[in-house]
């Protein structure tokens, strides 16, 4: 693994998706910071949609970012490896990214997707991104204590926002 | 799974229903029939035009194959403001506020 994959860098990780015309959305922590959450993330989790064109696409731009697994192997992205493991975790060369065909407390991309939206962060890049309802829903699905505070906040972020429409509608 | 030992501050009860229903997989319809609640009621409940009482709340998502472990803890409203300044800003300015962070901690980016 070149020197440079230590560096997290997601616009590389998004633009190479782009490239390749990947279809996806962002969810983890960096769809949580995207949304207005306070906290610390260093890897990019994105929930593709299971089509078989799209894996194709998807493999592509995982070649093309020279993903590995932790044990060092090159991924070979296939509906197989897609429908046996919950979890797809990679290093490439603009840091970690997580593939998750199907997120706790989801039914995938096709669940996703009604309620995501396109965020502009910049440099090019347009992720759909998934809604706080929804982001929320995953963490609670994952029953982790730790998590609570993460819960919190996108719980906090949904009120602050009826707040600001009750306040638009007057 | 563990379990909550605290609940985390609740959003309405909209946003638990759907969450609930959502996470059984169900329609709406199929909880109208699991919960013997009209699905036009939960359907307005989820839109958060019609707000369900706690009873009712509780009942629906223990329909789902839910509980809610519920325990007093205090507010902790810390976080309000920084949460409410990363709302005003656009979305690619948290991107560069994250990217900032982990460029002062050398280790964090790594």
């Amino acid at each position: 693994m070149p020197e440079r994959a230590r560096t997290f860098d997601p616009y590389g990780l998004l633009q190479t998706l782009d490239r390749h015309r990947v279809t996806y959305i962002v969810i983890g922590g960096f769809a949580r910071v995207i949304q207005g959450t306070e906290e610390i993330t260093r890897g990019l989790d994105i929930v593709p949609s299971t089509r078989a064109e799209n894996l194709r696409r998807l493999d592509a731009a995982l070649r093309d970012l020279g993903a590995r697994r932790p044990d060092g192997r090159e991924p070979t992205l296939d509906e197989n490896t897609i429908s046996t493991e919950r979890v797809l975790e990679l290093q490439t060369e603009y840091g970690e990214l997580k593939i998750v065909p199907e997120p706790a407390g989801t039914r995938g991309y096709d669940d996703l997707r009604r309620a995501a939206s396109r965020e502009p962060l910049g440099r090019g890049v347009r992720p759909s991104v998934a809604s706080i309802g929804d982001l929320a829903r995953m963490v609670s699905a994952l029953g982790d204590e730790e998590r609570i505070p993460q819960l919190m906040q996108l719980r906090r972020l949904v009120e602050l926002e009826r707040v600001r429409e009750r306040v638009i509608q007057r | 799974m563990a379990r909550w030992r605290t609940l985390p501050r609740m959003g309405r009860g909209a946003d638990l229903i759907r969450e609930a229903r959502l996470r059984a997989g169900l329609t709406q319809a199929e909880l109208s029939e699991r919960s013997g609640t009209q699905r036009s009621v939960i359907a307005r409940w989820e839109q958060g035009t019609v707000s369900p009482t706690f009873d009712n709340m509780l009942q629906v998502i223990e329909a789902c194959g839910f509980e809610l472990p519920l325990m007093l803890v205090p507010r902790d409203s810390s976080l309000d403001q920084q949460l409410d300044k990363n709302r005003q800003l656009s979305p690619e300015r948290r991107a560069q506020q994250l990217l900032a962070k982990l460029d002062r901690e050398p280790a964090a980016r790594a």
